[in-house]
């Protein structure tokens, strides 16, 4: 994917993915933990705060009971006149502030036998004052109200629900109710109840007091899940925590309506039920009313110094990766440019310039070293590319020397036909081809006088320049040497004695060397070590010559030579050749063998010199295809045809 | 080719096999030169298994049997056949150096 992108890059990318991920992990395990402590802290203050809040409503609950509960005392104990009784309701109410309206009801006939209602009542009007109203004033059945039916019933004092007291206190009001009783009929008999209102309102200001955060605040619900208090007066009496939950689906506001109505205590996380922010809820319950207390703390602002905190840490590190980033690309590129210019200079060094410059680094550092190494390998490359010119040159002068050798080699053998009397009639052909550019091998044929010709073959042992140049030497002492009459024997070991002289190396040359006398068909010859010669009898069979034995040419000068001769009939002839002929090997490995010339050349028995020539040479070429030659390959074929047909033009020519 | 050099009571006896031209043949100069450097100068070559000799390796023979006569030495082969047998007969070779059908005949003229 970034294979193409180049060092500087892929060393940004990764020390910058790398820096983010490292820093990513840290800031989410700080931010998490920070908001665990703060939930902590939050909770321990939402506990502290709440508790306080319960405290403080729980002390005004106890001295609106107090006044209720003190009053059922005092009329149990006392006998009081009308008055007396609206006096004191009229005293409890003006000297005890928490306390809205309060009256003292009696059963029915129970106080005036002859009045059905009994019940003076006091309250506070929305202007402050204290206003009394008669017994008789309320002469409906408030018998039936909850607040005197309740505590009837049970026998003890009750808080009853949130109510609107129409008529009488004209306000949201719960009210605290204690039944009284009298000794009468021989038993404790249920007198009328003495109740004190606590204005709902009133108490709404005092929680209202409590203060969470922005927007956070604390309501509270009765012990049936209605709002008792809550900043949305609206909800206040006409609500439960649980319609809420029905209408809102929100079955985890059900849940914790339950537990706060059971008088647990929790803090939780919720959706609050108003704003719709998320939001943590804590609830305790208010145990004297059995009513409960929730405080509600938007979770935005709770955790607004961690969030600002994280931005803050957010910024930094946005910066600091910024800055980071510049940093890391300017050491990156300090860093690649050397390895850039590097890099254009070696494609300069590749293209073959090698005198370019390389950049120049005083550091020590690994571009340094490899700028050096650059340097050393240039060096040695153009010292190798020199020294390869100057080889390659000598090579070059080497192998154009050789060729003029070759040239000059090749202008050694004879090349024409032998300035024959018209006398005699003669064939001769020949072909030679070196293993390598120049070699060993060579063959002669010249006029000694007349009417005699010489004939020879050698093979330096060895090949390439120094087989040539010792061929060049043998040769040009054959020539030298052969005097007309002298025996083929004789200038063999003339021509040992003068090779023996100074040969340290061992070089050595085998030579048949024989001579036609053209008037007589007489053949005399001699062998220095070489293979022997093919006879070609116009009217039989080719066959080996017999050749005497003699030591190879060049290494003994004692050595002696024998010669012998025959007679040649007019047509026929001598083949000539050197082992380079039957020692050539095919692509398998076969040796063409002196078996497998002799073969060849019998069934080649009526052809001229020339053909037998080309015919061996061919075949051996083809016999070797594939596979360079071993050594130098040289033929000769003479053929005599007598005297009695003295012309020239039917001879061949040598190629 | 190989050489496996053996040290005989009267003579070093040298067994060549395989070919012997002109890629092979200094190996075989090089390992007589090292045996007469080495103090032997009594070599008797076994050719039995040699299957090809070049003019190259004549000339090793050669070059060796010099060293040896300069030592006072001396050097004969045996076992000769075939094309090998050939080319010591017709190189004349055959009647330069003692020649003997086995190595018992070969160390009997020791």
């Amino acid at each position: 994917m970034f294979r193409d992108k180049g060092l500087a890059f892929k060393l940004i990318l990764f020390i910058l993915v790398c820096t983010v991920s490292i820093f990513g992990v840290a800031f989410a395990y700080d931010y998490y933990t920070s908001r665990d402590t703060v939930l902590k802290n939050v909770e321990e203050n939402a506990a502290n705060l709440t508790l306080s809040t319960v405290h403080q409503i729980e002390s005004i609950l106890k001295s609106v009971e107090r006044v209720s509960l003190n009053t059922a005392a005092l009329i149990e104990q006392q006998s009081f006149t009308a008055p007396e009784l609206v006096s004191l309701v009229e005293t409890m109410v003006s000297r005890n502030r928490e306390i809205y309206g309060m009256t003292v009801s009696f059963e029915p006939y129970a106080f005036d036998p002859e009045s059905l209602y009994f019940a003076p009542y006091t309250c506070r009007t929305p202007d402050g004052r204290i206003r009394s109203y008669p017994p008789e004033y309320f002469a409906y059945p408030y018998f039936y109200w909850d607040w005197y039916q309740l505590p009837k019933e049970l026998g003890r004092p009750v808080w009853t629900e949130p109510y609107f007291d129409e008529g009488a206190g004209n306000a949201v009001m719960s009210t605290f109710s204690t039944p009284f009783y009298r000794h009468r009929d021989g038993g404790n008999r249920f007198q009328g109840v003495s109740t004190a209102d606590l204005s709902l309102e009133w108490l709404a200001d005092v929680v209202r007091q409590v203060k969470i955060y922005e927007t956070g605040y604390a309501f509270l619900i009765s012990q049936n899940g209605v709002f008792v208090t809550h900043p949305h007066t609206e909800l206040i009496m006409r609500r439960s925590i649980f319609s809420i939950a029905e209408e809102r689906l929100d079955y985890r506001l059900r849940e914790v309506g339950r537990a706060m109505i059971r008088g647990e205590r929790g803090f939780v996380s919720i959706t609050d039920f108003v704003s719709g922010k998320k939001s943590w809820l804590y609830y305790a319950p208010l145990p004297s009313s059995k009513w409960a207390i929730g405080v509600i703390f938007p979770e935005d602002e709770l955790f607004a110094d961690v969030n600002q905190l994280g931005r803050q840490v957010l910024t930094i590190g946005g910066v600091g990766f910024l800055v980071l980033a510049f940093i890391v690309a300017w050491i990156a590129q300090t860093i690649t440019r050397p390895l850039r210019s590097l890099a254009d200079t070696t494609v300069a060094i590749a293209h073959g310039n090698l005198d370019i410059d390389l950049p120049e680094f005083p550091s020590r550092d690994e571009i340094g070293k490899l700028t050096n190494s650059f340097r050393d390998m240039r060096a040695a490359l153009k010292e190798y590319i020199q020294n390869l010119a100057a080889t390659t040159a000598a090579k070059e002068r080497m192998e154009s020397e050789l060729k003029i050798a070759r040239v000059i080699q090749m202008s050694f053998l004879p090349k024409q036909f032998p300035r024959l009397s018209h006398r005699y009639s003669l064939e001769i052909s020949a072909k030679l081809e070196p293993a390598r550019e120049i070699g060993g091998d060579f063959y002669d044929y010249f006029l000694m006088d007349s009417s005699h010709l010489l004939v020879t073959a050698g093979d330096v042992s060895d090949k390439g320049i120094p087989a040539a140049l010792f061929m060049a030497v043998t040769k040009t002492l054959i020539k030298g040497m052969a005097e007309p009459g002298m025996e083929p024997s004789t200038i063999l070991e003339k021509v040992n004695r003068e090779l023996c002289l100074e040969n340290e190396s061992m070089m050595f040359v085998t030579l048949f060397c024989g001579i036609l006398d053209l008037e007589t068909g007489e053949f005399r010859y001699s062998n220095a070590g070489h293979c022997p010669p093919i006879l070609l009898p116009s009217r039989e069979t080719p066959a080996w010559l017999d050749t005497p034995a003699g030591f190879v040419l060049g290494v003994d000068e004692d050595s002696s030579y024998e010669t012998s001769g025959i007679f040649l009939a007019p047509g026929d002839g001598i083949f000539l050749y050197t082992d380079g002929v039957t020692e050539a090997k095919s692509a398998s490995n076969n040796f063409f063998s002196e078996q497998g010339l002799l073969e060849l050349v019998r069934s080649n028995g009526e052809a001229s010199a020339d053909e037998l020539v080309h015919t061996v040479f061919s075949t051996v070429t083809d016999f070797c295809a594939g596979v360079p030659l071993f050594d130098d390959v040289t033929i000769l074929a003479v053929r005599y045809r007598g005297t009695k047909h003295p012309q020239n033009g039917g001879l061949e020519t040598w190629k | 080719m190989e050489v496996i050099a053996e040290k005989l009571d009267k003579a070093l006896k040298l067994k060549v096999k395989g070919r012997m031209d002109a890629i092979t043949a200094p190996d075989f100069e090089k390992e007589c030169a090292a045996w007469i450097e080495g103090g032997e100068n009594d070599f008797i070559v076994d050719l039995g298994e040699l299957e090809y000799i070049s003019s190259a390796g004549l000339r090793s023979v050669l070059i060796t049997a010099k060293r040896l006569k300069t030592n006072n030495g001396r050097i004969c082969f045996c076992n000769t056949t075939g094309m090998v047998q050939k080319v010591f007969s017709i190189s004349g070779f055959q009647s330069m150096f003692p020649m003997y059908d086995t190595l018992e005949e070969a160390l009997a003229h020791r």
